[in-house]
């Protein structure tokens, strides 16, 4: 090994002595400061009140980093609708990026709730992190927004007052899907999803509906999270002959299995059909002409014919150049309660009951359809679409054939 | 039957990707004692600089000739300016100022090409599949295989048979003894890293149609390569070659045999060849 | 005992002589005193913030243990602190909240893994050692990631309640942060009598010249072995007040990433001189939590201020500020 060096350093290259290291750190730490000890007086809004403090907590970085923007984006979008303002009081909002990582979102979300004394608290894309910082919003009464994180028990053994989704849990995807599989793909399916807590629910929540139909489950494969080469798994899966298959893959591995099932040819011996993420905006345009002809189950498409939706669709490629997602329509969602349950207070956030109870009173036209929460559980009421990806004109799109109903999540 | 030899294909084009990458990194630790933790990050930019080009000249090949002598130049850059005063110094500083360049290229990558999961088609004519074992093959993962062996076979050439090779070769056995020789190792070395991180670079490129373009691929790439540089031993290419297939092989039966260790079959081969042979399959010292 | 201090001196670090000793003591005694006097005086949260950076303060120690001390480069440590950290879960998820209980379990459970994965490791050396460390912590992750009947799988474990200590409440935040810094304090001044002995000057020495620690009839393996389990148990020690702090632990906390963190750590503070990885705990800690405030492209800043400090800055932070600080060597 090496030696350590001595002696004199940092006048060896010439690029950056230590000196001026030092002073830039200085300099550096300095702003940091003064910028934050700025931040705790907020100047008084012209309106006369303080501003609602928003805490947006998604992920910016590595895979997922575009769901955070796309919800990012979604909530701009609406707050700029009504001019970032609200039952009278201006709206501001930090922004933290949970990377991913589960101890990095309690972090930041603590910082959030009790460094920035946040008014209320939204975003949320990974299930584990809203895990992990359900006890820490339950117990110091923050309203939590969930736009995304869709692990069954938050709104079930998990729940709290506290505690929203607007986004959807996994069974509300997944299990109305099984009983119509049944009936229009195939009687016998083989499931497959990656090896991680939102697969393995989701295929347990669709099996809930598909067995009891009388479908017959053929094989279940779950290759890891992050994997690279599904061959292995499209031939394990070709072996048992199924009709019909069922599978859940998200980001990278989405487009992965995509692929190289159309380039295995497995796309043209079986009805290959997954839980919507598989074939969202995030991963569809990447997948191409792979994913042509598969189903899938959400609560929204791109090319839903409702009035709210072309207009919110319309809206936001205008504004970001680039198509809407699930994910930036429930940012938008999340936006339009957070300003529709303040105009109910009149823009007071002091009284958290009464804002609870604005919050669950919200009632409105979203892009994805009627849009409402359940008292009991908090979680949103919505429905259910079944799409099929199509070629439709110069694009590839999910385009929404049936309809499979209200869908509440049983809690 | 058909079925098996149809994994073990599969096995092998998996292999050969990963050899791909592991040359480089093989080469560069092996002869340079150098811990390059960029590594994968060349191999992630190498896939979004083919991302560019291919949308701008619309030529998968042109991508896959230019490319690598574009991350050879950042290679050549890299060493030349930040690593070369990192020679003297423990490999601890090479592990945080390589990191730091990984950071910097994981930023830029998504700074500059955002944060989407995005993919490289496969050039036509190589976008087909063909019948293979009783079921569709796609033709591009044979031209992986055909690659990977063709790339052995011209390093092995250049590395046994020429003199450039034998210069390399020496740099590895003996640092010191090459340079008394007359030879500038400095500039070997130059050439060398540039050499590896170009091959980065081309895996990244040729992967990316398998492997997809994202934020992340970087570090995700980085572990696997060097797991199989070390299973195969440092600065060999042999170990790499095979070490490479080994990999591949052990991943791919493993998965559909042992589903339940699909996350760890890779350490555990890993382990055990470590184990029973601590220089790696076919390296010499136990560094 | 070992052979002859004499022999060993030769090995001694540098600057470790009698004088520096007390007065090292007496540091670590001031900052402590600091250290207990500071959420006195400050918020809520600051004080939190200060609980977590103890935690990383001391599992960056432990690691330096191995790095700075025995020259042992592992990307493995985060091993023993997640052990240490699901079993701690897993239990307080169960019923089973006495501190007496859990704290031994953790320490116990973290010792027995480092000692499981530095029996084979250790076999090994330079980059071959490395890599065996991540396959190992590589392991435990993908069981704490699959087996989620028991760990929870990939959303954890949640819900984990604070020890339960007979007059104490440790769910309130200034009860836990002296619970935190007495144990950190105390395992720090532990690990720093143990680089200072005898041992740790043996330690130096394997690392400086293993052949010929052999040749003075050390068992160099042993040596190694028993380094591993202490830096293990530190760890675990952390990690089990990190399970506490959080209230939940995820397979994250087994990944490379968290090994890979705790390393830069060690080196961006400065290997081999305890108090250097302390401080290098603290600046990433900060450095990641106040940057991503600021702006989206705060690991290109973290991967600049790594490269910058390799390059004006080699001994680390600490070797920046004290001029004639020496590390062991």
């Amino acid at each position: 090994m090496a030696t350590t060096r001595r002696g004199k350093e940092g006048t060896r290259d010439g690029r950056v002595t230590r000196r001026q290291l030092i002073r830039m750190a200085a300099a550096g730490g300095a702003a940091a400061a003064g910028a934050r000890l700025a931040g705790a007086f907020p100047v008084p809004a012209v309106l006369g009140a303080a501003p609602v403090k928003i805490g947006l907590l998604v992920s910016y970085s590595k895979v997922y980093g575009q769901l955070g923007e796309d919800i990012t984006n979604g909530m701009t979008l609406y707050f700029d609708s009504v001019k970032w303002q609200a039952g009278g009081r201006r709206l501001t909002w930090i922004r933290e990026d949970e990377e991913i990582d589960p101890q990095v979102g309690v972090r930041k979300a603590r910082k959030l709730i009790e460094a920035d004394r946040v008014d209320l608290l939204t975003g949320i894309v990974s299930t584990a992190t809203a895990y992990a910082i359900r006890d820490m919003v339950h117990n110091s009464r923050t309203i939590l927004i969930v736009s995304n994180a869709g692990g069954d028990q938050l709104t079930r053994a998990r729940k709290s007052p506290f505690i929203f989704r607007v986004s959807f849990s996994s069974w509300q995807v997944s299990y109305p899907f099984g009983k119509w599989f049944y009936e229009n793909v195939a009687r016998a399916a083989v499931l497959t999803a990656a090896n991680y807590a939102f697969g393995t629910e989701s295929i347990g929540d669709f099996k809930q509906s598909f067995v009891p139909a009388g479908g017959k489950v053929l094989g279940e494969v779950y290759p890891p999270l992050n994997n690279t080469d599904y061959a292995p798994y499209i031939a394990q899966v070709e072996k048992l002959k199924p009709e019909g298959t069922y599978n859940f893959y998200s980001g990278s591995d989405a487009v992965r299995f995509i692929q190289q099932a159309a380039q295995y040819g497995l796309t043209k011996k079986t009805q290959i059909t997954g839980a919507g993420f598989m074939v969202e905006q995030d991963v569809l345009p990447a997948e191409g002409p792979s994913a042509l002809g598969i189903y899938s189950p959400l609560h929204w498409a791109l090319t839903l014919q409702t009035p709210e939706n072309l207009a919110f669709t319309r809206a936001y490629r205008e504004r970001f150049k680039r198509d809407a997602s699930v994910f930036a329509m429930q940012g938008f969602d999340a936006a339009r309660v957070i300003v529709e349950a303040l105009t109910r207070t009149n823009g007071d956030t002091s009284n958290k009951d009464r804002l609870i109870e604005a919050i669950a009173g919200v009632k409105f036209q979203s892009p994805r359809g009627p849009f409402e929460f359940d008292p009991a559980t908090h979680n949103v009421i919505q429905t259910i679409y079944v799409r099929q990806v199509r070629q439709v004109g110069k694009t590839i799109a999910n385009v929404v054939f049936e309809n499979l109903g209200r869908v509440r999540d049983p809690g | 039957m058909s079925y098996y030899l149809l994994q073990a294909l599969n096995g092998c084009a998996y292999g050969m990707l990963l050899f791909l990458l592991a040359a480089g990194l093989s080469l560069i630790f092996g002869l340079m004692d150098v811990v390059n933790l960029a590594h994968g990050g060349f191999y992630m930019l190498g896939a979004y600089l083919a991302l560019s080009l291919v949308r701008w000249t619309g030529s998968f090949w042109i991508a896959l000739a230019v490319v690598p002598l574009l991350t050879a130049a950042g290679g050549f850059l890299l060493e030349w300016e930040l690593l070369r005063p990192l020679y003297r110094r423990t490999h601890l500083d090479q592990i945080l100022l390589t990191f730091g360049v990984a950071f910097v290229l994981m930023d830029l990558a998504r700074w500059l090409w955002g944060a989407d999961v995005q993919s490289l088609p496969a050039p036509p004519g190589l976008d087909r599949s063909v019948l293979l074992f009783g079921t569709l093959f796609p033709v591009y993962r044979l031209f992986v295989i055909a690659l990977g062996a063709a790339l052995g076979l011209a390093l092995w050439i250049v590395l046994g048979r020429t003199r450039l090779g034998a210069t390399v070769r020496a740099g590895v056995a003996n640092k010191e003894m090459t340079q008394a020789l007359g030879i500038d190792i400095g500039m070997v070395f130059t050439c060398v890293f540039a050499f590896g991180t170009g091959l980065a670079g081309l895996a990244g490129v040729v992967a990316a149609p398998v492997q997809g373009v994202f934020p992340g691929v970087d570090f995700e790439t980085l572990i696997v390569t060097l797991i199989v540089v070390v299973v195969g031993g440092l600065g060999t290419l042999k170990g790499s070659f095979w070490g490479s297939l080994l990999i591949g092989e052990a991943d791919t039966f493993g998965k559909i045999l042992l589903p339940q260790l699909a996350l760890v079959i890779i350490y555990l081969v890993m382990a055990t060849v470590l184990l029973l042979r601590p220089g790696g399959l076919f390296g010499g010292k136990t560094r | 005992m070992r052979p002859a201090l004499r022999i060993a001196a030769s090995a001694v670090p540098r600057g470790a002589g009698l004088g520096t000793r007390s007065r090292g003591v007496l540091g670590w005694m001031a900052l402590a005193a600091i250290l207990g006097g500071l959420p006195l005086v400050l918020s809520r949260y600051v004080t939190v913030t200060l609980t977590e950076i103890l935690i990383f303060a001391l599992f960056a120690m432990s690691l330096d243990l191995l790095v700075g001390y025995a020259g042992l480069v592992s990307l493995g440590h985060a091993a023993s602190f997640g052990v240490a950290a699901y079993v701690v879960g897993l239990l307080s998820t169960r019923g089973v909240t006495a501190l007496a209980v859990t704290l031994p379990a953790g320490l116990l459970s973290g010792a027995a893994a480092a000692l499981v994965i530095g029996v084979f490791a250790l076999r090994a050396t330079g980059v071959y050692f490395l890599m065996l460390t991540l396959a190992f912590a590589q392991m435990a992750y993908a069981v704490a990631h699959q087996w989620s009947a028991v760990t929870g799988g990939t959303n954890g474990l949640s819900g984990i309640p604070r020890p339960a200590v007979p007059g104490v409440d440790l769910g309130s935040t200034l009860p836990f942060y002296y619970l935190v810094l007495v144990l950190c304090a105390g395992a720090a001044l532990l690990l720093w009598r143990i680089v200072r002995s005898p041992f740790g000057a043996a330690l130096v020495g394997v690392r400086e010249n293993e052949a010929r620690m052999r040749a003075l009839g050390f068992d160099t393996f042993r040596l190694k072995v028993v380094a591993f389990v202490i830096a293990g148990a530190a760890a675990a020690l952390s990690g089990t007040l990190y399970a506490y702090y959080n209230g939940f632990v995820s397979p994250d906390v087994l990944y490379w990433t968290t090994s890979g963190q705790v390393l830069i750590m060690v080196l961006l503070g400065g290997a081999g001189t305890l108090v250097g990885p302390a401080a290098g705990a603290s600046a990433v800690l900060l450095l990641q939590n106040l940057v991503s405030s600021y702006t989206e492209r705060w690991t290109l800043i973290l991967g600049v201020a790594f490269i910058l400090v390799v390059l004006a800055a080699p001994r680390g932070l600490v070797g920046l500020v004290a001029r004639r600080w020496t590390p062991s060597s």
